[in-house]
């Protein structure tokens, strides 16, 4: 299969550096105290959010902060093979990788003996899921009004074809070399997610790293506008200064 | 909105932001407002926290020998020691908990204690506190319960004049409407309409303009600038507990984030 | 689901307070500088009843990797390629805080991880691991067993798995009558390369490698790379705080500087493990 032909196309019709379409809506649940879904590409993902809530089981509780709790889970329609709804160890991994993404925005000392939960529930996968999942998960944190020191965007870059892609869709990473998600505190510009499989050079490495970034600034773009459409009713351009 | 740089320089941050060095950031989706060298964000979602001395509206969930579980609408259920109701003589083989509050009644209440490591105390001793009887309980979004009360009340005391309704407003979000059958379907649409556009400026204006427009009623002239609205970030210094007053002033001069 | 608040070792806050403070100094509660590892001892073909294995004792924690080779059918998608498998157990016998029971979230991360250091370095050539192509295949099946637990069981691990793989003897199969049989002939895996891992831990904006179990209370985040030839094939960030772009990059090129020691080591292992089963 190639992946990008001569002029640098990929089979998406993409250039190298260019993102999927991605939409975005906040508080579509009604029952849960923050939600938002996303449509990234192909991708179709909702994440909810319920809490500070009571900690259940009791004994999980922490004195002095929330407890997060966290499930990256995909739909058994969500992919070509149906996929066994029992949790498996992909979806254990990310998880736990979902989670401590998020962990470094949340103020969690504010609720203490309380849980968070955050549930990320793939509906359509098609390569990014993870990202597009994270980037849900904040937005719906947000819009349950609990305090975070920044909103978490995820965007993944890659090489495929020996060329460095930013924004892998599903053929790309099953067909490709590399692929690279990152998630990323916009405004304090802090990392909160790293994974690479895949061999890159160092100077490779750098440079999709910073195509991931950037790629991450874009989507933040996408991610506050959907959280102010929701708050604010219209859209309002980023303001840097106070 | 959360990682926003509201304010640069000498600021002190207050609530729903901090600070890394010179920079201070929101911790939340909602306004800013910028007083003096203070800085705070008033949220637009999020959880009710209890306060000591908040009056709220609840609802029992469980009723057990010693004690009323009660849902304030947080994140903890709240609790209602028997003893505070029926005195120090209280025997739980003589007095039934049940016969005071049963599961499914709403009460009007006020958090007599809490601290992050005990689930919130409520006392109904004093007046006006106690069983609600009838009407009907709204919920609406906690946050948004100062916009619905409105600088000094004035908010609430148009939508009950204008309903001939009379509204307890919790807290915590949940309040009691009690009236006649279509100024409680009025008053209802008025708070959603609050709750709905709190955000927003010229609010008490819209709501006035509705409230008369429903009652048939000639809708009052706009006022130059809205007497409500305009005024500068330094607020009012005699808003009453809760109330953002501060909310009405024109969007113009404050910073949404 | 994930959740937050796990058992884990307890480390009283003199101790941490303490560890932090000699760590801004660049210095250890055992004496090593930021970037020592610990000592590392790696004995090859323990296991006589797996086709390779190998023990590793990295300070005190202690892993276990054995290699069992079946035949099976290929993936789907993969129809001309053996299978690798990698999976871990953390014993109970490792730790206070260690149950029985399946693999919890951090096994689960830890088996996958290292999992993927060694595929997307392609250091076992599957497509040379196939017995007759798109039905049956060799199925190399790592197993890691963790016996102490005492920090950093991502390089262990990953270590004794490289060392394992690298010194597995097999019998070769083939297919007669539809019968899979197993032939005299052994052979040992096609090992392309060694893979390295090496994982950077930061607490505040220090950067240090090898924690000990204390010290992972109170590293804020770390960072794993496993490299081939100095070119990261994989990487995985673990914890609930982050890193700075400029922390990442750093990492990396720490964790590059460092595979150049800590090869050598893997690689006189894995000799000194032919050689002695070649008498």
């Amino acid at each position: 299969m190639n992946l990008i032909d001569e002029n640098g196309t990929r089979i998406d019709g993409r250039k190298v550096d260019e993102l999927r379409p991605i939409k975005m809506e906040v508080g579509v649940l009604k029952n849960a105290d923050g939600s938002a879904y996303i449509e990234w590409g192909k991708n179709k993902i909702v994440a909810a959010v319920y809490g500070p809530k009571e900690c259940h089981p009791k004994h999980l509780a922490l004195a002095d902060r929330a407890v997060m709790k966290c499930r990256y889970h995909m739909a058994p329609f969500s992919v070509s093979d149906r996929k066994a709804p029992q949790p498996s160890r992909r979806e254990i991994e990310l998880s736990k990788v979902t989670r401590e993404a998020l962990a470094p925005a949340l103020i969690l000392e504010e609720y203490p003996r309380t849980a968070i939960e955050i549930y990320v529930e793939v509906l359509t996968s098609d390569g990014g899921s993870r990202g597009a999942g994270i980037t849900a998960a904040a937005a719906a944190l947000a819009d349950a009004g609990i305090p975070m020191r920044d909103l978490v965007v995820a965007c993944a870059a890659g090489k495929a074809q020996d060329h460095l892609i930013l924004d892998l869709n599903d053929e790309e990473d099953k067909e490709g070399q590399v692929d690279l998600p990152v998630a990323l505190m916009p405004n304090l510009g802090e990392v909160t997610l790293l994974q690479m499989d895949g061999i890159l050079t160092r100077e490779e490495f750098e440079t999709a790293f910073k195509m991931a970034l950037e790629g991450c600034k874009k989507v933040y773009e996408i991610q506050r506008e959907a959280v102010m459409q929701r708050y604010f009713g219209e859209s309002r351009p980023i303001n840097k200064e106070a | 909105m959360p990682g926003d740089l509201i304010a640069e320089g000498d600021f002190h941050p207050l609530a729903n932001t901090y600070r890394v060095g010179d920079k201070v950031y929101s911790l939340r989706v909602g306004l800013s407002e910028v007083e003096g060298n203070k800085v705070k964000v008033i949220p637009l979602t999020g959880p009710y926290v209890p306060k000591v001395d908040d009056v709220v509206v609840g609802l029992v969930t469980e009723v057990s020998a010693f004690a009323w579980t009660v849902d304030i609408n947080s994140f903890f259920p709240a609790f209602i020691p028997a003893q505070s109701v029926f005195g120090r003589r209280f025997s739980p083989e003589k007095d039934e908990l049940a016969r005071e509050f049963d599961v499914g009644d709403a009460i009007v209440a006020v958090v007599a204690a809490f601290d992050r490591s005990k689930d919130p105390m409520l006392s109904v001793s004093g007046p006006r506190l106690g069983r609600v009887p009838n009407g009907q309980l709204l919920k609406i979004s906690p946050v948004k319960v100062p916009r619905l009360i409105g600088r000094r009340g004035s908010m609430s005391k148009m939508i009950e004049d204008a309903s001939g309704c009379k509204l307890v407003i919790g807290q915590n979000g949940y309040l009691i409407v009690t009236g006649p059958p279509e100024g409680m379907v009025l008053a209802a649409e008025a708070i959603r309409m609050v709750e709905d556009q709190a955000h927003t400026s010229g609010l008490t204006e819209k709501v006035e303009r509705f409230l008369a427009e429903k009652l048939g009623l000639q809708p009052p002239a706009a006022p130059e600038g809205g007497a409500n609205e305009g005024r500068t970030p330094a607020g009012d210094g005699q808003a009453p507990e809760g109330s953002a007053s501060n909310n009405s002033k024109s969007l113009e001069e404050e910073e949404r984030e | 689901m994930s959740v937050s608040s796990r058992k884990s070792l307890f480390v009283e806050n003199l101790r941490k307070n303490a560890m932090v403070e000699m760590l801004s100094k660049g210095q250890r509660t055992d004496g090593r500088g930021l970037t020592d590892f610990r000592k590392l001892t790696i004995k090859a073909g323990t296991m006589i009843k797996a086709e390779g294995s190998a023990q590793v004792d990295l300070g005190n924690t202690r892993v276990i990797a054995g290699v069992k080779i079946a035949a099976g059918a290929p993936f789907p998608d993969t129809p001309d390629e053996g299978v690798l498998i990698v999976g871990a157990e953390v014993l109970p016998i490792a730790s206070a805080y260690a149950e029985p029971g399946p693999p919890d979230e951090d096994t689960i991360e830890l088996a996958r991880v290292v999992d993927r250091g060694v595929r997307e370095s392609h250091m076992v050539d599957l497509k040379q691991m196939v017995i007759e192509p798109g039905k049956k295949v060799y199925t190399v099946f790592v197993d890691v067993t963790v016996i102490n637990v005492d920090g950093n069981l991502l390089d262990a691990t990953s270590y004794a798995v490289v060392t394992a793989l690298a010194t597995t003897k097999f019998k070769k199969m083939t297919i007669k009558e539809d019968q899979v049989v197993q032939l005299e002939e052994t052979s040992a895996l096609p090992v392309t390369t060694i893979p390295v891992s090496v994982t950077v831990a930061r607490v505040g904006n220090i950067l240090f490698l090898d924690p000990t179990s204390e010290e992972e209370s109170i590293r804020e985040a770390r960072l794993t790379f496993a490299t081939t030839e100095g070119k990261p094939c994989a990487a995985q960030k673990g914890g609930t705080s982050g890193f700075t772009p400029e922390e990442v990059l750093k990492a990396l090129d720490l964790a590059v500087e460092k595979a150049k020691t800590i090869e050598p080591i893997l690689r006189e292992a894995i000799d000194s493990a032919k050689k002695g089963s070649a008498n």
